[in-house]
């Protein structure tokens, strides 16, 4: 850091300047800074607009402490209050969880309406396995099988008898 | 409950500590009445609600009693205080969806300000101090936490750079750039909700 009055300009000096105000800067960065401020006027203007600022930390609205407080509250610390809140539910929280309730809800009706229509369904007559015949359960005769296998041969396009 | 009485001589903050970690609850309470003054007038900073600050003060204190044995006897009660008081207050803010005004950036990597025209006169001339206050609440209200803490801890409390670098767990460095543009942030912001403050 560049701590030669002479060539100390205001860019270095600026963030100096409320340290030095408030005490914090040691001797060796407070000479130049002093021998700067000296010779510069926007520096010390600088300077004066900080004292101004500080002015404005006023106390001001002080909060008394309630009567009976430390022994109110040293009593809950021994009895193992520990002082951590759980997370209040907040206004935008409420809306939310009451849309999730809703949809929670109608999913739920949902799904019990399919489990119902499932069980309906299961439940009306159906064939089962055991009752179903490729032939529709009418019986045919040796000849009327062949009969109809034969209008069947002569419905097939030409090409397929070519066939090997 | 120990034999000790709320008239014996003040000890210090140490000795309360290690009779408070013996079970001593009179120690604890006259460490609540010692620093309770204190911890209301910082927490006030951070919410406007008297009934707000009371609870964060009191879980402040609780929390405190809580973690005793861990506290360092290196650095000092209050301070140690004032860190479980304003990450307290931030909790609570931020739980009842208030969440204080976080920097959008990096403080430390925020250029500084450039020199400004106008000036800020000092206050007494146009206000009384209640109103000041009240204005500077405001104006500290619209900064980001971070810079609202430094000035607090600074300008309020009137803390060292060393206890607020601790306090923080920043470097005096840190500290000092950190101040430097909240308290730019701080003019800025006050002449742009009062452009009637400013002289040019």
């Amino acid at each position: 850091m560049n701590t030669d009055p002479h060539t100390f300009d205001c860019a270095q000096a600026a963030p100096l300047i409320p340290a030095w105000a408030d005490g914090e800067l040691t001797e060796a960065r407070s000479a130049p800074l002093r021998e700067h401020l000296l010779d510069c006027r926007d520096c010390r203007t600088s300077m004066a607009d900080l004292r101004s600022l500080s002015r404005w930390f006023q106390p001001g609205g002080e909060q008394a402490v309630p009567p009976g407080f430390a022994a109110r509250v040293a009593r809950r610390a021994f009895a193992g209050d520990t002082g951590e809140r759980a997370a209040p539910v907040l206004a935008g929280d409420r809306e939310g969880r009451r849309t999730l309730d809703f949809v929670l809800v109608l999913t739920a009706a949902a799904a019990a309406l399919v489990v119902a229509l499932g069980l309906a369904m299961r439940a009306s007559e159906l064939p089962s396995g055991a009752n179903l015949h490729a032939d529709d359960g009418v019986e045919l005769s040796t000849e009327e099988i062949l009969q109809r296998l034969k209008s069947l041969d002569e419905e097939l396009p030409v090409e397929v008898e070519r066939q090997p | 409950m120990g034999a000790l009485t709320m008239t014996a001589a003040p000890r210090e903050d140490l000795a309360l500590v290690r009779e408070t970690l013996a079970g001593n609850q009179l120690s604890f309470q006259l460490l609540v009445e010692r620093y309770a003054p204190r911890m209301f007038a910082l927490v006030r900073h951070y919410t406007q609600s008297a009934v707000e600050v009371e609870d964060i003060v009191q879980d402040t204190f609780l929390k405190a009693f809580r973690r005793l044995d861990s506290f360092q006897e290196q650095s000092s009660f209050y301070t140690w205080l004032c860190r479980i008081a304003i990450n307290t207050a931030l909790d609570t803010l931020k739980r009842a969806g208030r969440n204080p005004v976080q920097a959008v950036e990096d403080p430390e990597l925020v250029p500084a300000p450039e020199r400004r025209g106008a000036s800020l006169p000092a206050p007494e001339a146009r206000l009384e101090q209640q109103e000041v206050a009240e204005v500077t609440q405001r104006v500290l209200g619209e900064l980001p936490e971070i810079f609202r803490t430094v000035l607090v801890l600074r300008e309020f409390e009137q803390m060292a750079y060393q206890e607020i670098a601790d306090l923080l767990g920043i470097s005096i460095g840190t500290v000092e750039s950190r101040l430097f543009r909240a308290r730019a942030r701080f003019k800025d912001k006050l002449l742009s909700l009062y452009p009637d403050f400013a002289t040019s």
